[in-house]
């Protein structure tokens, strides 16, 4: 097998060019290859373009966010960190006054909602997680939490105060901000819970179970302590979300009012809501402007401190529970 | 929203409940998950009843007419509409490229530092209360555009810097977890072919997570719909119809805030049922979310995978 | 006038397939019977070459030292127990390893003489040349035909005619043809599993590669599918060099033409290559008794 045919052989089955000798159509390759080093480069280049625009628009959110604080503490943060103002009497027509019953209200307000939205909303979660099968009850009320989630504050007011306040006749009051807010974070606390009782493993229940718990003796011995950490978190989210809150309680929780509640049937005027109020009202006090700046940073201050300190409260109920997650 | 676990409760032992206390349980724990429902029914039945006197009044065509003057009789409130709708599209327009770039970098640029402290940063803006966002909007920004383009500084245009802000967060974070949730074999295929992470994303990976983009982008539109204190403090507000950017205006949310303390009779109604409007807005859109999820679903797991 | 001689012609004066490598692999360097590990290296015909090639992950050291040639437009099978890092071999051919954080990979691997790794080498075309098929079949959630047009299409091909002759002639070739003819446009996850790897095959098959990786390819697919894409390498490996991995030691008997074999001396130790040679020659008479334990079954 040597001699003309075998140079024949070795030049058919492997030819200069490398191309395969076989049938027709193989012309492609050389069109690929000369396309293929012009369209890696052009792609190249444009993949390094395309990651310097993403990563600038990182950049610009980060910024945004920076700016946002930076300015809100700057012109504010003089004013808000002084005793005299953050725990002091608001004045009605001279300067000089603070916000120490605004600043009450908000821990106040935020307190009772808590107290009010994480059982009902735990509940709730448990329910759809735990104790349903999924009907036409469960479609209902997850259909019915949806729809609430995406409704605008204002008509939480609007109708806080029409069924709380008149209808229910609590009047402006702590408590109907409280049922109205409860209302409106009811969604996020069942669904924060809802997936942190999902995340825990079948084989939790099962050894439970297995050793003749009942469903409810599961939920609360196994379940609920596993998600503990979720619905924590969640809890202080929610908490963070109460504090900034404003359009549903203008209407539901007071308007003048400068006194602390004492009670949860008085009126109050928590910090963010208070803000709008300087702004529609204030000029009657002429530093309105200094004291809303300075309201506007102790909110953001404490929002920021629910919003951090949530993660890491987290964290630690996690150690110390001993959970591998 | 949930979907129903692998392992669920259905199909478990028969009977599981041990006497009364878990049957009292279990009613406790029903009614906590209905009071979502009921509240919402609650809600719009007040609402309907508050609004019944400006229907009557004015008829279903005349609320929708353009002109709003209550001392007239006019309630029409197409202004105010076009307000809503132009602040939260223009907001969507300033906002929604910059979260999707964010989400897209979050995605497939970011290292893992990176990753966590940008996403944490979105977590940030996404708690700051609207009200300090629009007290800056009134401090800072209303003051830049009266020097800028004249006027009051107020109107369409800072409204829709202040919501873009604001939507952000939620675009950013829901359109990188459609990304996330594309499975990783597609992208392996591509790269294993020679391409590179932007002809990736902009061929594969974008493609496919598009319907969840798309709810991305619809959640944003349904915050900056319903958004009231921000857009208070920097719209005006006026009684105008929003001609230009700079045009102080009114939104839905803007008017009901601000003349519900005042008002009476047949004009309260009316705000009353400017709120019905908004409200079916919102469910609208939340029927737009869920048909574009169902979608996304189906787009990953095609035709059964018979072997 | 020599390249004008048929497959016919060629296979009849050639008669078998040893004669064929002798004449492709050495110009008759080699004795006849192929190619002996401890002779390959360098010999001319391999079209791809691994040279001291080591690969770990962060801390974690996955292979060691593997010496092994890739002979032209045959089938290498890489065999070994499950961990041992075959497929991380695999990615190791096409850089798709440095896709995995903390992936750092030493020696050297050779593709039509050239060092892959070297810097400043084209990657991008490097995968074109040397493409890859997945264990789990994973078209792109799109029509068939843009599923195979997809490489193409990176490249700056854009008519539509030469962009259809691509894709017919790629599914042709993967012999799936006959069965979507009718509906290139519809969605290629609607296929089956045996169909959707073997338009993979045919996506890979569109951008001209050289050499064919191919990472268990039917694990994943039922006994009969399975029998499609063995036949269909047979055919593929006339114009392609076909490396694949597979724990299914009777697949690699029946498939390749080579056969390594890569083993962990123990749980989390890095993988090695024990022996490298032909596929018959390994089976019936390996050379070293850790491959005879494995073939036999008495491990792994």
């Amino acid at each position: 097998m040597k001699g003309e045919p075998v140079v024949a052989v070795r030049s058919a089955v492997r030819s200069p060019s490398g191309a395969p000798p076989l049938g027709e159509g193989n012309g492609w390759r050389g069109l690929l290859e000369e396309r293929a080093a012009k369209a890696a480069r052009k792609a190249s280049m444009a993949d390094r373009a395309a990651g310097l625009v993403f990563k600038a628009a990182a950049a610009v959110s980060l910024a945004v966010l920076a700016f946002i604080i930076g300015i809100i503490l700057v012109k504010g943060l003089g004013t808000a960190v002084r005793p005299s103002f953050l725990f002091g009497r608001p004045q009605a027509m001279k300067e000089g006054g603070g916000i120490g019953p605004m600043f009450i209200s908000s821990l106040y307000l935020t307190f009772l909602t808590t107290v009010i939205v994480v059982p009902l909303g735990v509940g709730a979660a448990l329910y759809l997680a735990e104790f349903s099968r999924d009907g036409r009850l469960v479609r209902l009320v997850r259909w019915g939490t949806e729809s609430l989630s995406s409704i605008s504050s204002v008509v939480f007011g609007i109708f806080g105060m029409v069924f709380f306040v008149i209808y229910m006749r609590l009047s402006y009051s702590l408590l109907a901000g409280a049922l109205t807010l409860t209302l409106m974070n009811l969604p996020t606390v069942m669904r924060v819970t809802e997936e942190s009782i999902r995340a825990i493993p079948w084989s939790y229940r099962e050894a439970s179970l297995s050793l003749g718990a009942s469903r409810w003796e599961t939920a609360r011995r196994v379940v609920l302590p596993a998600a503990l950490p979720g619905i924590t978190t969640g809890a202080i989210l929610t908490m963070g979300r109460i504090m900034g809150e404003s359009a549903a309680l203008v209407y539901t929780v007071g308007i003048f009012v400068r006194k602390p509640p004492l009670s949860p049937l008085q009126p109050a005027a928590p910090m963010a809501a208070n803000i709008w109020h300087l702004y529609t009202e204030g000029a009657l006090i002429p530093d309105w402007m200094r004291v809303a700046s300075g309201e506007a940073a102790a909110l953001l201050v404490l929002v920021l401190l629910l919003n951090l300190g949530a993660g890491a409260l987290a964290r630690v109920i996690r150690k110390k529970m001993g959970i591998v997650q | 929203m949930a979907g129903p676990t692998a392992h669920s409760w259905a199909g478990g032992p028969v009977n599981p409940f041990k006497g009364q206390r878990e049957a009292a349980i279990r009613w406790t724990l029903r009614i906590c998950a209905l009071t979502s429902v009921v509240g919402l029914v609650l809600m719009v039945a007040f609402l309907l009843r508050e609004s019944l006197p400006a229907w009557k009044e004015a008829g279903l065509a005349n609320i929708f007419a353009y002109e709003w003057n209550p001392d007239k009789g006019r309630y029409g409130i197409l202004i105010f509409l076009a307000g809503t709708l132009a602040v939260s599209l223009v907001s969507l327009l300033l906002g929604a490229p910059l979260a999707l770039a964010t989400a897209i970098y979050l995605h497939a640029y970011a290292r893992p530092a990176w990753r966590r402290v940008i996403g944490k940063g979105l977590e940030v803006l996404a708690g700051i209360p609207s009200i300090i966002l629009g007290w800056l909007g009134f401090t800072t920004l209303v003051p830049l555009v009266r020097r800028l383009a004249g006027g009051t500084g107020m109107g369409i245009l800072p409204a829709s810097i202040v919501l873009a802000v604001m939507i952000l967060p939620t675009v950013a974070t829901i359109a990188r977890d459609s990304l996330d949730a594309v499975p990783e074999s597609f992208a392996e295929a591509s790269f294993s072919m020679g391409a590179t992470r932007w002809q990736t994303l902009r061929r594969v990976i974008i493609p496919t997570a598009w319907p969840g983009i798309a709810v991305a982008m619809i959640l944003g539109l349904g915050r900056a719909l319903g958004e009231t204190m921000a857009v208070a403090m920097v719209i005006g507000p006026a009684t105008a119809f929003p001609r230009n950017l700079t045009t102080p205006t009114h939104t839905l949310t803007t008017k009901i805030m601000l003349e519900m303390g005042e008002s009476t009779g047949v004009h309260r109604s009316s705000l009353f049922a400017m709120a019905l409007v908004l409200l079916a807005l919102s469910m609208l859109l939340i029927l737009l979310v869920r048909l574009l999820s169902r979608k996304a679903v189906r787009e990953f797991s095609g035709g059964v995978l018979t072997c | 006038m020599p390249c004008e001689a048929d497959e016919e012609e060629v296979r009849g004066l050639i008669g078998s397939r040893e004669a064929l490598m002798e004449v492709v692999v050495g110009q008759g360097d080699l004795p006849p019977g192929g190619v002996r590990e401890e002779e390959s290296p360098r010999v001319r015909g391999n079209k791809m070459e691994l040279e001291g090639l080591s690969l770990s992950y962060g801390e974690r050291m996955v292979l060691e030292d593997i010496n092994m040639p890739v002979p032209d437009r045959s089938i290498t099978a890489v065999i070994g127990p499950s961990g041992c890092g075959k497929s991380s071999l695999l990615r190791c051919l096409n850089r798709m390893n440095e896709l995995v954080d903390g992936a750092r990979v030493k020696g050297k691997v050779y593709l039509d003489g050239e060092d892959v790794y070297a810097p400043g080498y084209d990657v991008v075309g490097l995968r074109r040349r040397v493409g890859m098929v997945f264990q789990k079949p994973n078209p792109f959630p799109k029509s068939v035909y843009e599923n195979v047009a997809y490489g193409p299409r990176l490249y700056g091909v854009r008519q539509k005619k030469v962009l259809d002759r691509i894709v017919e002639e790629s599914l042709r070739r993967a012999a799936l043809w006959d069965e979507v003819k009718d509906k290139l446009g519809s969605s290629a996850l609607a296929l089956s599993g045996g169909q959707q790897q073997r338009l993979c095959i045919a996506r890979v098959l569109a951008v001209q590669p050289e050499v064919i990786l191919l990472d268990e390819p039917c694990s994943a697919l039922d006994p009969i599918s399975t029998q499609r894409i063995e036949d269909l390498l047979h055919e593929l490996k006339e114009m392609y060099t076909i490396v694949i991995v597979t724990h299914n030691m009777q697949q690699a008997a029946r498939v390749s033409d080579f056969t390594a074999f890569i083993t962990v001396e123990e749980q989390g130790s890095p993988g090695r290559l024990v022996e490298f040679g032909e596929t018959g020659e390994v089976f019936t008479n390996p050379r070293e008794k850790k491959t005879e334990d494995y073939i036999t079954g008495r491990f792994g």
